[in-house]
């Protein structure tokens, strides 16, 4: 042992010797539970000497806890359990420190469990499971090299506890084994998510613009996808409408040319949830550019091999995402390969893309050790990326990683700077996310965004072939940089309005003209999504009061050029490699609206179902009174052709997350 | 005592802990006697670094004992009797924090305060503090720092306590570091 630093003052401190009676009575009771073990009529003699009446009752409990106890619960309650039991069995920290994030309540105890029981009260309905905490305890003992009976892991057991409840208890049926699909849970979980309100209502004659960044992240989706899919009903913190609406493709009418790099289609229909306020729908369609006409692409893998991505959902996953990614590139394209663990090191030099087997062997290579020293990694990857630069072509570094920069004397404030200035130099930086227990979300969404990228959040190989094959020309190719959208509402129409999402990505009213302030980016081909709820003025779903002298605030007064407009819509963008901005605007009017909801198209449908999804597991408080079961029915009507089954897999998210609310 | 059980008292004495553990995992008590006396000193010890009160450690100490009496039949010589033990010890500490952890929190509280007002705990120590931290830290950061800095043990040693690698131990050991360097920082240096 070699360590020497300032923890060494722990090694200074021994322990005190104990006392000869503990170390007598310790002794006994060792060899009274070898008898026991190895001739079971020694039992009688067990109550004669005593254990301390702590110990006793710490025994108790323990045997307490092999008791499986639960209340008769629905069948709703199977998944949550399984989700549970599958938690239990995978982890051994099961009461560690507990952070905000986590997401898993107090087990009941027994005793309460019984006295539910007897009192008669019948069923427990929550999302938090009443279970004990028998399956870690057991699993551990049989798979040590076991004392005790080897019972089997389901046989119930019956309680000696002071209540006599025990005939009452059932041992449920012990864990659905966890399916492949089911991610594996950890408990102490230090994913970081930075808070953040929903948006509120706004009236429309105080403020009657709306202001905000476009953002084409996928990552909030497949984050609570996973915690879905565990079991548990994602932290309302982790769900961000915007990226669950934008997870998925929409056939959103595109541009003919790319002169105009991108098309905002507007629809404006009754709001499933309330009656008397509408939707304001903006899909807006990047331009596809033509595989023939693509930029070179010149991309850095930054990847983390530090220790903690030794997991088979971290750097395996990752390499195979990659070399998914490398198989899609064109021959002339270039790739390097920058790892960060310990020291940063550039595991392939810049590398062109024909040469595909010297690529994936350096993946290969890989192995997960040793600390993060993200800072040292990052600039590394940023020298590589200038070292093969490509003139009007897509330069870009892409971070693969599972927690956060936490080695070297940088600070997150530094670290977003220079990926800003590398930014300003055209090196861009997209950022992938994986694994589950140290995610650093927050982190994740400043760097991509400060670097003009995309952050996604890859927990299962199809995510990752869809963000790296299938949307790959949207994730490398930006046809458009710093995208703002600012909606004027016309209050002598409009009398609220709430944008749904878009939390993170709220701008300044007088951002919107200002080219120095950066925003997001679309990728060819991109879909973003936009919904604001709008209450038409008169309406009785009206929640603020108008002004009793608000007409001298007007300040789109009567009698001006489209008063009967609902809204207008300003798209500012720059090109990928312009300074200045340019803008598109679009009104909206009665020609925009349509009478039924159920006539809009299906994908308009369908992104309104997500937005709903989103803001209920968001615990918005416009869509109390709409269940689950209605988005269930919009979805499934509006599903359409979905190729890749992310519809589908959007519906079972929905049941899933029905079920662990409750049903409501 | 006659003779012959003080001749067999002294082979036990000499006889190796592997030795020791094969016998009384066959059904001889007297084995089982001396290797639990030869160890409980190790058992107290690392109790007593994952608890740190010494009540709390001798009862840990005992139920550890009271396992090891269950489990010994089931010790197959496959790994060193100490790593097996070490392993045995560290499982019931982690039950212990975790039944304090889930206990009535007054018990708790009060626990917390009764330590403070007791003499045995030395509060200026800043090792003490050191080891409060330590103590809070999740399971496996905890153990691998209970063991190398504890036990002085190599991370080879630990990773095969711990039934993981080495890099996993210096993993472990690192964020433990990182962990306990914000928790020791005094509040308000940021």
């Amino acid at each position: 042992m070699s360590e020497r630093d300032e923890f060494d003052m722990l090694r200074s401190r021994p322990a005190p010797k104990p006392r000869n009676d503990a170390r007598k009575e310790a002794l006994a009771a060792a060899l009274r539970s070898y008898d026991e073990k190895f001739s079971p009529t020694a039992q009688g003699t067990a109550g004669e000497v005593r254990l301390t009446d702590r110990a006793r009752k710490l025994w108790r409990g323990l045997m307490n806890r092999k008791l499986v106890a639960t209340p008769a619960v629905a069948g709703l309650l199977v998944l949550p359990l399984a989700g549970y039991a599958a938690w239990q069995f995978m982890d051994e920290d099961m009461f560690g420190l507990r952070t905000e994030t986590q997401v898993q309540g107090e087990p009941v105890r027994p005793s309460e469990a019984a006295e539910e029981q007897e009192a008669g009260r019948g069923v427990v309905l929550n999302s938090e499971p009443a279970l004990p905490q028998a399956p870690a305890d057991q699993l551990r003992e049989t798979a040590r090299p076991a004392p005790a009976a080897p019972t089997g892991m389901a046989a119930p057991r019956l309680q000696r506890g002071p209540l006599g409840a025990e005939s009452k208890m059932v041992a449920p049926s012990l864990a659905p084994a966890p399916s492949m699909d089911m991610a594996l849970p950890r408990t102490e979980s230090r994913d970081r998510f930075a808070t953040f309100d929903t948006n509120p209502v706004r009236a429309a004659l105080e403020d009657p613009v709306s202001t905000f960044s476009i953002d084409v992240d996928t990552a909030s989706y497949a984050f609570a996808r996973r915690s879905l899919k565990e079991g548990f009903l994602p932290q309302a913190d982790t769900v961000r409408v915007e990226e669950f609406i934008n997870y998925f493709p929409y056939d959103w009418q595109g541009p003919a040319s790319a002169d105009e790099p991108f098309k905002a289609n507007v629809t404006v229909m009754p709001s499933p949830w309330n009656t008397g306020t509408k939707l304001l729908h903006i899909g807006i369609k990047g331009y596809d550019v033509p595989a023939t006409t693509r930029p070179a692409a010149n991309l850095v893998f930054l990847i983390d091999t530090s220790g903690s991505m030794n997991a088979p959902d971290k750097l395996p996953l990752l390499k195979s995402a990659f070399r998914m990614l490398v198989n899609g590139m064109a021959g002339s394209d270039t790739i390097s390969i920058v790892t960060y663990a310990g020291s940063a090191g550039t595991v392939l030099e810049p590398t062109k893309a024909s040469d595909k087997q010297k690529i994936f062997d350096a993946l290969d290579r890989l192995e997960a050790g040793g600390s993060t020293a993200g800072a040292a990694g990052i600039e590394e990857a940023y020298r590589l990326a200038e070292k093969s630069f490509v003139a009007g072509g897509v330069n870009r570094v892409m971070l693969a990683t599972d927690g956060d920069f936490n080695v070297g004397q940088t600070s997150d404030d530094a670290l977003e700077r220079m990926v800003e200035e590398k930014r300003g130099k055209g090196v861009f930086l997209s950022v992938f996310g994986f694994g589950r227990g140290n995610y650093n979300d927050r982190m994740m969404q400043v760097l991509a965004q400060n670097g003009n990228g995309t952050a996604a959040y890859i927990d299962t190989l199809a995510e990752a072939e869809k963000t790296l094959v299938q949307e790959a020309t949207a994730t490398l190719f930006p046809i458009a940089k710093d995208v703002k959208i600012q909606v004027e509402f016309n209050p002598q129409r409009i009398a609220e309005y709430r944008l749904i999402g878009y939390e993170t990505r709220a701008l300044n009213r007088e951002d919107f003209n200002n080219d120095r302030v950066d925003a997001g980016e679309i990728g060819s081909g991109h879909t973003v999504t936009a919904i604001y709820e709008i209450t038409p003025k008169g309406s009785p779903a009206q929640q603020i009061d108008d002004l009793r002298y608000g007409n001298a605030q007007v300040n789109n007064p009567d009698g001006i050029a489209g008063a009967d407009e609902y809204a207008f819509v300003k798209i500012r963008y720059k090109q990928p490699d312009a300074d200045t901005s340019k803008l598109i605007t679009t009104p909206v009017t009665a020609a925009n609206e349509i009478g039924a909801f159920d006539d809009a198209s299906n994908d308009v449908r369908f992104s309104v179902a997500v937005a709903g999804f989103g803001q209920k597991l968001r615990k918005t408080d416009q869509l109390a009174g709409f269940g689950y079961d209605r988005i269930m029915e919009i979805a499934t009507a509006a599903r359409d052709a979905d190729p890749y089954g992310y519809r589908a897999e959007f519906l079972s998210l929905v049941r899933l997350a029905s079920a662990l609310d409750g049903g409501r | 005592m006659t003779a012959m059980a003080a001749e067999i008292d002294r082979q036990d004495a000499q006889a190796d802990d592997g030795e020791l553990a094969a016998r009384a995992a066959a059904g001889d008590r007297a084995a089982f006697a001396a290797l639990v006396e030869r160890h409980y000193d190790f058992i107290y010890h690392v109790a007593w670094r994952v608890l740190g009160r010494r009540a709390d450690a001798e009862d840990l100490a005992q139920d550890v004992c009271v396992r090891l009496g269950r489990a010994i039949a089931g010790y197959r010589g496959g790994a060193a009797f100490t790593t097996w033990l070490y392993a045995l010890v560290l499982n019931a500490g982690r039950d212990a924090l975790r039944r304090n952890a889930r206990g009535d929190r007054n018990v708790s509280a009060f626990a917390a305060h009764a330590q403070l007002m007791s003499e045995e705990n030395d509060d200026d120590d800043p090792a003490e503090r050191m080891w409060e931290a330590v103590r809070t830290l999740p399971d496996k950061q905890r153990e691998a720092m209970t063991l190398v800095y504890g036990e002085g043990l190599g991370h080879a040693a630990v990773a095969d306590i711990m039934g993981v690698t080495e890099n996993t131990v210096a993993w472990h050991v690192h964020e433990a570091r990182k962990r306990l360097k914000a928790l020791l920082r005094p509040a308000g240096d940021e």
